[in-house]
């Protein structure tokens, strides 16, 4: 089976690190994943910012570049979600019948980490060893889109030496919703404001997620509050196996 | 009293500032919101076949909007031949004129009113008051909104931005000033403040001429309307006046009774997180000697078939009202009602304001689609399914457009235009993210914590990252460099093969089959079995009226621009494959058992005996309630009543309301009653009276058979006689409206006493 890498234009931007822990990970449990080097952006941002000319073919063009892989990985629940359901929504409003048939053929190929390691290669132990008090937030787009349900903490709880700590209020919002944190900043603070203090309240040294975007958010108020919780994708902590940093 | 209306024009973005630093307003609203958000979740825990109604919901409003002109004139044939008038308003100044006219016509001053969106977005209240005329909101919420000169900040619970004690305030302050006041000594206990608004309210129900109503649902093949309530308010309203005028959009017609079996479900278990509301009236024009005299109904478009237009427009006409999406969105909660800038708050005012004001578009509709981080909690709410996320972009969609349109240039289509060149070009994408990576490792930072506008909008409470070390692509070249695939294809997005496209065509595509066929009748139970019932006697309007008629339009100009859409490209939608239960699966001995525990749950008491018994039981019920007077149904069993008993009950011959306010108890059987939410369904037949005994009289006891219990709602549907008024009781009044806790006791009985019958 051949694997591409969907990194997602934030994490080629800003967080080498997430995609380099996905290729470790899967590299550890003797897969080889291929990097497309032509990809950028699935289109996110345009399609639900109203820019849906320019995102469907932001769309097309990713659907083009991973388009020879049998799977295709993504350590991203909104990138993927945004394939799974935004790419339909967009191609059936502007009546694009043959975006409609691509993207129905394209989509069941594209996996989220935590969905490809659980459901494709069935591994919940990926050898991973991360001695820290570690909070799970579930991004809404891995709650309601994804569905990633207990997928997350199944392999969160197989990594040796982590205490898995449980958040109030888990599931609600922190307040990101890509343009919305700027368009709408004021309510995007207060949301992540109370998203920060329950996380603080939970007294977890980390928080996880599947979604580096939101944790920018959360982890841009931690660190304005000086408040020394770091934020961590969930692949960065599995790829840890305690002989390094 | 004025009435306050939403004037604000500003957008989104500002109207919330306020809120924001509002401390009291975000407690209150986390307390209400995430209390209803529990007990909903609970209540729909309980039906395995909740998706499957979410189905039908949807569906059944699909086909309604597809065949609308025709439903439209259904309902007209079926109120007029009960005795009711049907008048078309196109829009709200005719809604309104012609609720004014009406009600001069009948020589009221005044009106009592329930709670109602419609006549909350054509802006009745300030219409009456210019006109010279007092509309008082009778339901608790909207009286303390109207008391408190305020605006509403919820669907269902228009006062939820106020708590307790702010609500004592307002009782305490102003209730003197338009009627009975405030009781001394009043305390916030919840349960004192629905007391005191019962006490402000008595008079005015038995006095009033006239009511206004809006309508949960306008049910075309019987021309019947239902309006879901807790309080009783609604009962009084739509009993006790001589006339009752019902103003219905469009958008809230139904097919058919088995709609209901449907709706009945989802909706008070999406609104109110219950079972089944207390009670639900059911009307069918005017019936003689149950009810008002003059039955007016006023449908209103206001902007409905324009917005049924579009795929959005009609998606969001689907809407219920039943506010579940306020309850779960983080963004109403954190920004409150009022800063929706209109009547419909939270997400679904975020479509929906957009749609009906299309031709009105300012900053605050603009606005509204981006009033929301797109998190879905609304959508998995939703009982008819609105998939709001995907609106909200639609809607940004067609804004970005339409500025397109207009040649408009704004920082950010110059900055998205900017990005999207970048992401297209692989080139382009790879240097920039270099020259981002060389830049930032100048500053020399990690983090910034300044940055100027557009960023500082997010640098005002969060750091921003820059990239820093080496990049994942450097990575994969040092450690990976023959993982890396340069696909040619991929240079532009035209390069699709056709292989992809081929041999998947069918996927995804349903075939458009199951086509709803209007004349097949979707009446489950014994529709013949419908014969058996009495026709009620409806009767013609009683009082003439001279309004003004030229008022609103004809149906057929109200019809046509509605036919113009439905008729072209208007696609009928597909009937669900799911289903759900018609029937139950427990045994008749569970059923009761069933039925017995979810009326003790809403507070009503149970006593079982056999057929010998019940005189003695009822005889007991009545002194535990120390009565020393009782009224019955003309028609009820006189052997159910013990010697004692007949001394002093009288039975009923359209007894004076004033009189019924000073019976002690009233005693009635019932038609059916469903074990799954808990609910008493009279329908005026032998021994249940007309409706006006069951409600002003603060004790009832209902009696029910126990072969009279069906399991599921569908079932009860077909036992009832449809075209007769009806009454489905579950649990005494209540009302959920102060800080949505729930209180027993309010307008109609403050006690229920049920006696489950076994026959012979
Ligand atoms: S959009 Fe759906 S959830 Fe919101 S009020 Fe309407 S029916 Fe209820």
């Amino acid at each position: 089976m051949k694997i591409g890498l969907m990194i997602t234009c934030i994490n080629d931007a800003l967080y080498a690190d997430t995609a380099i822990a996905v290729v470790k990970v899967l590299e550890r449990l003797g897969h080889n994943i291929y990097f497309p080097e032509q990809q950028s952006c699935c289109g996110q941002m345009h399609l639900n910012s109203g820019y849906r000319k320019e995102g469907i073919e932001l769309a097309k063009r990713s659907i083009a570049v991973f388009e020879e892989f049998d799977y295709v990985v993504s350590p991203s629940a909104s990138c993927v979600g945004t394939i799974r359901e935004v790419y339909h929504n967009a191609a059936v409003a502007t009546g694009d019948h043959r975006f409609e048939e691509v993207t129905t053929t394209f989509s069941p190929k594209v996996f989220e980490f935590s969905e490809f390691l659980i459901d494709i290669l069935e591994v919940e132990d990926v050898g991973a060893s991360f001695p820290h008090k570690v909070a799970y937030h579930p991004t809404c787009h891995s709650l309601r889109v994804t569905k990633a349900g207990d997928r997350p903490m199944r392999l969160l709880n197989a990594v040796r030496n982590l205490q898995l700590i449980e958040l109030e209020k888990s599931d609600s919002c922190c307040g990101f919703g890509g343009v919305f944190a700027l368009k709408n900043s004021d309510t995007s603070i207060a949301m992540g404001s109370d998203k920060f203090t329950s996380v603080k309240k939970s007294g977890a040294e980390v928080l996880c997620s599947l979604d580096n975007s939101c944790l920018t958010h959360i982890g841009g108020i931690a660190e304005k509050m000086n408040s020394g919780l770091r934020v961590m994708h969930l692949a960065e902590i599995l790829a840890q196996t305690g002989d390094q940093k | 009293m004025t009435s306050r209306t939403f004037d604000d024009p500003r957008p989104f973005q500002k109207q919330v500032i306020s809120a924001l630093a509002d401390s009291q307003l975000r407690a209150n609203l986390g307390h209400a919101t995430s209390t209803i958000r529990n007990k909903r979740a609970k209540v729909v825990a309980e039906l395995e076949d909740w998706e499957a109604l979410r189905d039908h919901g949807a569906y059944i409003k699909d086909l309604a909007q597809s065949i609308l002109p025709e439903l439209i004139r259904q309902v007209e044939v079926n109120v007029t031949a009960t005795g009711g008038k049907v008048h078309f308003a196109k829009d709200a100044a005719e809604a309104n004129q012609i609720a004014i006219a009406l009600t001069k016509s009948y020589g009221a001053k005044s009106v009592v009113k329930i709670k109602s969106m419609a006549t909350q977005e054509i802006e009745l209240n300030k219409a009456f008051e210019e006109a010279g005329l007092e509309a008082f909101e009778t339901d608790l919420a909207e009286l303390i909104v109207q008391l408190g000169d305020d605006l509403p900040s919820h669907i269902l619970v228009p006062a939820i931005h106020k708590n307790r004690s702010q609500i004592r305030e307002i009782f305490i302050e102003k209730m003197g000033r338009s009627g009975v006041p405030a009781p001394k000594g009043l305390t916030d206990s919840p349960k004192e403040l629905a007391a005191a608004a019962r006490n402000h309210l008595r008079a005015r129900f038995l006095e009033s001429k006239v009511a206004i109503s809006g309508g949960n649902f306008l049910v075309a093949e019987t021309g019947s309307i239902v309006i879901v309530e807790s309080e009783g308010n609604g009962r009084m309203c739509l009993t006790l006046p001589e006339t009752l005028i019902s103003v219905v959009g469009i958008d809230k017609i139904v097919p058919d009774w088995s709609s209901l079996e449907v709706f009945l479900q989802l909706l008070p278990r999406s609104s109110t997180g219950e079972r089944m509301n207390p009670y639900t009236s059911i009307f069918t024009g005017v019936t003689a000697g149950d009810g008002p005299k003059n039955f007016h109904l006023i449908l209103i478009d206001n902007g409905r078939t324009e917005a049924l237009q579009d795929p959005v427009g009609r998606e969001v006409l689907r809407c219920i009202r039943c506010s579940a999406c306020l309850n779960v969105c983080p963004v109403y909660e954190r920004a409150g009602g009022h800063s929706y800038g209109s009547t419909y708050p939270g997400p679904i005012g975020a479509v929906l304001v957009p749609q009906i004001r299309r031709g009105s578009i300012g900053k605050l509709e603009k606005s509204l689609p981006y009033a929301s981080s797109l998190c879905g909690a609304c959508y998995e709410v939703c009982p008819v399914k609105i998939d709001i996320p995907k609106l909200l972009v639609e809607l940004r969609s067609q804004n970005v457009d339409r500025a397109r349109d207009q040649g408009a240039l704004t920082g950010e289509k110059l900055l998205m235009e900017v990005v999207y060149a970048t992401f297209r070009s692989p080139r382009l994408f790879a240097s920039s993210l270099d020259i981002a990576r060389k830049g930032a490792s100048l500053i020399g930072k990690r983090k910034v914590n300044i940055a100027p506008p557009p960023l500082s909008a997010w640098t005002k409470a969060r750091s921003l990252p820059l990239p820093r070390g080496e990049s994942f692509r450097d990575w994969m070249r040092e450690n990976h460099p023959d993982h890396i695939v340069a696909s040619a294809k991929a240079m532009s997005g035209e390069s699709i093969t056709k292989s992809t496209t081929n041999g998947l065509r069918q996927l995804g595509r349903f075939g458009l089959h199951l086509q709803h066929d209007l004349a097949k009748k979707r009446l489950r139970g014994n529709s013949d079995g419908m014969a058996s019932f009495k026709v009620p006697n409806h009767q013609p309007i009683a009082t003439p009226y001279k309004a003004d008629l030229s008022i609103g339009q004809t149906i057929d100009e109200f019809v046509a621009p509605i036919k113009a859409i439905t008729s072209s490209g208007f696609t009928k939608p597909i009937e669900p494959t799911t289903s759900y239960r018609t029937k139950g699966g427990l045994s008749p001995h569970e059923i009761v058992d069933l039925f017995i525990d979810r009326t003790i749950d809403y507070k009503a008491t149970i006593t079982r005996c056999n057929e010998k018994e019940l005189a003695k039981t009822i005889q007991e019920l009545l002194s535990k309630n120390q009565s020393s007077s009782l009224v019955a149904p003309k028609d009820f069993n006189p052997y159910w009543l013990s010697d004692k008993v007949l001394k002093f009950v009288t039975f009923d011959d359209q007894i004076s309301h004033d009189r019924l306010d000073a019976i002690d108890s009233v005693v009635t059987t019932s038609a059916v009653a469903v074990a799954s939410s808990g609910t008493i369904i009279l329908d005026g037949g032998e021994g249940q009276g007309r409706r006006a005994i069951s409600l002003i009289v603060d004790h009832h006891i209902a009696v029910v058979f126990e072969d009279q219990i069906v399991e599921v709602l569908p079932e009860a549907i077909g036992r009832i006689n449809h075209r007769a008024p009806q009454t489905w009781i579950s649990g005494p009044s209540a009302t959920s409206d102060i800080e949505l806790e729930r209180v027993e006791g309010v307008h109609g009985p403050r006690k229920l006493d049920v006696i489950v019958v076994r026959r012979g």
